[in-house]
């Protein structure tokens, strides 16, 4: 990035933040902020422990400095300012999400795909924290990272205070880790005509019907996995008609049930008011033998396909950080020129971050290519070699955000 | 609550306030005459910590109340003097063991008694029909100690922020929230040398009467951490550390699972840590406390091998086939050697036949 290139994002940074409607988290003055500006680039200098006493000052500040990025402590200090962490004084945090393409598995994607995979992951995450931990929309901020991902703020006094491990206890349970079936799944005796309600009857054990529940089928992880036997069930009975062959294919290839069991499952998994007895009365006694295995097996899918990837591999601890910077929301990333957008819960499925995060318009805007360049921004394809170039604004920030081109010629 | 109840529950903060109210001076609870009985008391309860498990009252007069609501305050007085971090561990475990004894029974006849007292904890939870429903955080905060994975917040049932569980449970729930606050309160800081010279006497018995128990204990369990026996593996991880060079992810693995099955505690081992300028404290916990939940075993020296972590093979190496067999066998062998130079003096042999049987120690 030459001193030209400098110049000229700053100048657009700072139109940015001009123009740009304000909004401050809650407690703005009790948090500290972090900046990198683009002068000294490409060295990268973080300054922080910076602390602002008003709204005038964060404004001015942005418009005065137009940082590259911006960020925000996710905690609460009594002394935001002070240069060290120890003489601070922690007085809380929010609960943060980081669901960023750079934490999650399976490298080798395209920046779309990679997108699309992460806004899959957050609408499961928006699905954890609205129902199953009865967070109000009101009380969560959905932010575009303006790189590869979603942050969700969680703006809440009762989950403030808790620790780094209470939160990773948190992450835990929406990504489905150490889910164990066993607390699922329980044989519990009949009561009625055929049963005692025990397992022991007059004295004798064994003999007493009993059939198999899914507990907690009505909320939580337990309508998960109901709703998920029940899918999979009717899935595999599509593919039945069209080719009996290929009907529990998994089941077969991962030796969990033989043919006989399979030929009786079939037959359940067509059985419409059975299987409504599944997500209705959380009755899950096939009549086969081995069905466990058989559950524990379904069980375990349900896990990956609605356990979110909350980028909490062991070596990144996001949401366990309770001291970590976040970019703030409405300021713009550096290193692609796209705002930083807060986002309501219902526009995330049809939002795109390469059209939607978008912060400067189509003025044509001239530049020098470094190398080829292929991408992909308002809906269209740009290809680009070396040597001059006349471009839109945004594609031609974007260029020289991430280093690949340089203003004017 | 009436003061018999108070007495029961010595923690509350209503309690505190009551006492607060009776107005008795510390000097007078110290040394006056009167004040025998409490002190008394207060001695036994600390004494019984060595037990598990504060032994509560019931009451024939008022005296005998005050006497248990005082008895408290004083024995905090004789744990902050003894001042032992895992003695004080578990004086605060003895005393919400007992009245965890106490709330469950209580819970089931009377469980807004016991919603109560989680009231004082700020502590969310409702009862609904048999059950009791209490806010996720409020739940991850005293049910994360637990090791059973039963605990786990993911296998329970979460609905809009609460977490239903059983009465019983919540009992469970709340002695942790007692153990966690009398254990944070604790020692009290600054006790003036006046006051510390009244208890002496009964502080000098609690510190010999623990360092007796720790030396017994010391002996059944592997006891304290004895770097020098450590196996050729684990100190040259040890000293990569040290000197700053980044451990392969499988021996920084097999080093933290070491340490902590040889006893270390969690603290200690992340600290070993922290010596690299880019030392990350969150991040080496989690990865340290995550080994430490999960109790994952130390890889065998087959497994090292296998991911070319075992190096610096020596004698007693060939002898087992476990990184912590290295360990006890050596262990083993320094009591034995201790024993025997008691008995007879220096003799330095030792049989090929006891090296042989060390080879059983190997972990399951
Ligand atoms: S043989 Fe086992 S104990 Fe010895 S250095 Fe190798 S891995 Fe470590």
């Amino acid at each position: 990035m030459d001193e030209l290139t400098k110049r000229f994002l700053k100048a657009k940074f700072q139109a940015h933040y001009k123009n740009l409607n304000l909004q401050l988290p809650p407690s703005f003055t009790s948090r500290e902020w972090g900046f990198i500006s683009f002068d000294p680039m490409p060295d990268v200098i973080m300054k922080r422990h910076k602390y602002f006493g008003s709204f005038n000052e964060v404004s001015e500040y942005l418009i005065g400095m137009a940082p590259a990025h911006v960020y925000y402590s996710v905690a609460y200090y009594d002394m935001p300012g002070a240069p060290r962490m120890d003489q601070k004084g922690w007085k809380g945090a929010d609960l943060i999400f980081d669901l960023d393409a750079d934490h999650l598995p399976g490298a080798k994607m395209t920046y779309s795909d990679m997108l699309d995979h992460v806004k899959a992951e957050s609408l499961k995450l928006a699905d954890f924290l609205t129902d199953d931990f009865g967070f109000s929309e009101d009380n969560i901020e959905l932010v575009f990272s303006g790189g590869r991902g979603y942050h969700f703020h969680v703006y809440d006094d009762k989950i403030s205070q808790l620790d780094s491990a209470e939160r990773r206890e948190i992450v835990n349970y929406i990504s489905g880790r150490d889910l164990d079936f066993k607390f699922f799944f329980k044989e519990v005796a009949m009561v009625g005509d055929t049963g005692s309600g025990s397992k022991e009857f007059m004295g004798k054990r064994g003999k007493i019907p009993t059939k198999w529940v899914l507990e907690g089928y009505e909320n939580g992880w337990g309508k998960r996995i109901a709703g998920y036997v029940v899918d999979y069930l009717k899935t595999e009975a599509e593919k039945g008609k069209d080719n009996p062959k290929e009907m529990f294919k998994d089941l077969k290839e991962n030796k969990i049930a033989g043919d006989a069991t399979l030929k009786k499952l079939a037959g359940f998994a067509s059985d419409e008011s059975l299987l409504s007895e599944i997500t209705d009365k959380g009755r899950l006694d096939f009549p086969v033998k081995d069905f466990k295995g058989i559950i524990e097996y379904i069980i375990q899918k349900t896990v990956a396909e609605f356990g979110v990837d909350a980028g909490a591999s062991v070596d990144e601890p996001v949401t366990g950080d309770i001291k970590r910077l976040i970019r703030f929301p409405g300021s713009l990333h550096g290193g692609s020129g796209f705002e930083v957008q807060t986002l309501k819960f219902d526009q995330l499925p049809d939002y795109n971050p390469l059209t939607n995060s978008l912060a400067f318009d189509d003025k044509p805007t001239k530049v020098r290519i470094q190398r080829p360049f292929s991408f992909l921004l308002n809906g269209q394809e740009f290809s680009v070699v070396e040597g001059k170039e006349e471009l839109p604004e945004y594609a031609a920030v974007y260029l020289m955000c991430r280093g690949v081109a340089n203003y004017g010629y | 609550m009436s003061p018999e109840e108070l007495a029961l529950f010595p923690f509350l903060t209503e309690t505190s306030e009551y006492v607060e109210e009776l107005d008795f001076s510390l000097d007078s609870l110290m040394t006056s005459i009167a004040f025998e009985s409490v002190r008394r008391r207060g001695f036994e309860r600390v004494m019984q910590a060595f037990d598990g498990e504060v032994s509560k009252p019931s009451f024939g007069n008022d005296k005998e109340v005050l006497s248990e609501l005082l008895s408290y305050p004083y024995a905090r007085i004789l744990v902050s003097c003894v001042n032992e971090p895992a003695f004080t561990r578990r004086y605060a475990l003895a005393e919400a063991t007992a009245v965890h004894s106490i709330m469950k029974k209580r819970i089931e006849k009377d469980p807004e008694f016991v919603l109560d007292i989680g009231k004082d904890f700020g502590v969310s939870a409702v009862q609904s029909e048999e059950h009791i429903r209490i806010y996720f955080s409020d739940y991850i905060r005293y049910s994360l100690s637990m090791k059973d994975l039963s605990w786990k917040l993911i296998n329970r049932h979460l609905e809009h922020g609460y977490v239903t569980i059983q009465r019983e449970e919540f009992a469970r729930l709340l002695q942790e929230a007692v153990r966690k606050r009398i254990e944070g309160s604790l020692p009290i800081p600054e006790i003036p040398d006046e006051i510390r010279n009244a208890c002496d006497a009964q502080v000098t018995e609690l510190k010999a009467k623990y360092e007796e128990q720790r030396q017994n204990l010391g002996d059944a369990d592997l006891g304290e951490v004895d770097f020098s026996m450590f196996p050729p593996c684990i100190n040259k991880a040890l000293s990569n550390v040290r000197e700053g060079v980044n451990l392969a992810h499988s021996m920084r693995f097999a080093m933290v699972s070491f340490l902590l099955n040889v006893g270390m505690q969690t603290d200690d081992v992340v600290n070993a840590f922290n010596v690299s300028p880019d030392f990350s404290e969150e991040k080496t916990r989690y990865q340290v406390e995550h080994i430490a939940n999960n109790q994952y075993k130390t890889p065998s020296c087959a497994t090292m091998q296998t991911y070319g972590n075992c190096v610096g093979k020596d004698n007693m190496c060939a002898k087992i086939r476990h990184p912590l067999s290295y360990y006890s066998a050596l262990k083993f062998l320094a009591a034995k050697r201790q024993a025997e130079e008691e008995k007879y003096g220096k003799d330095e042999e030792k049989t090929a036949n006891e090296n042989n049987n060390l080879e059983n120690n190997e972990p399951g």
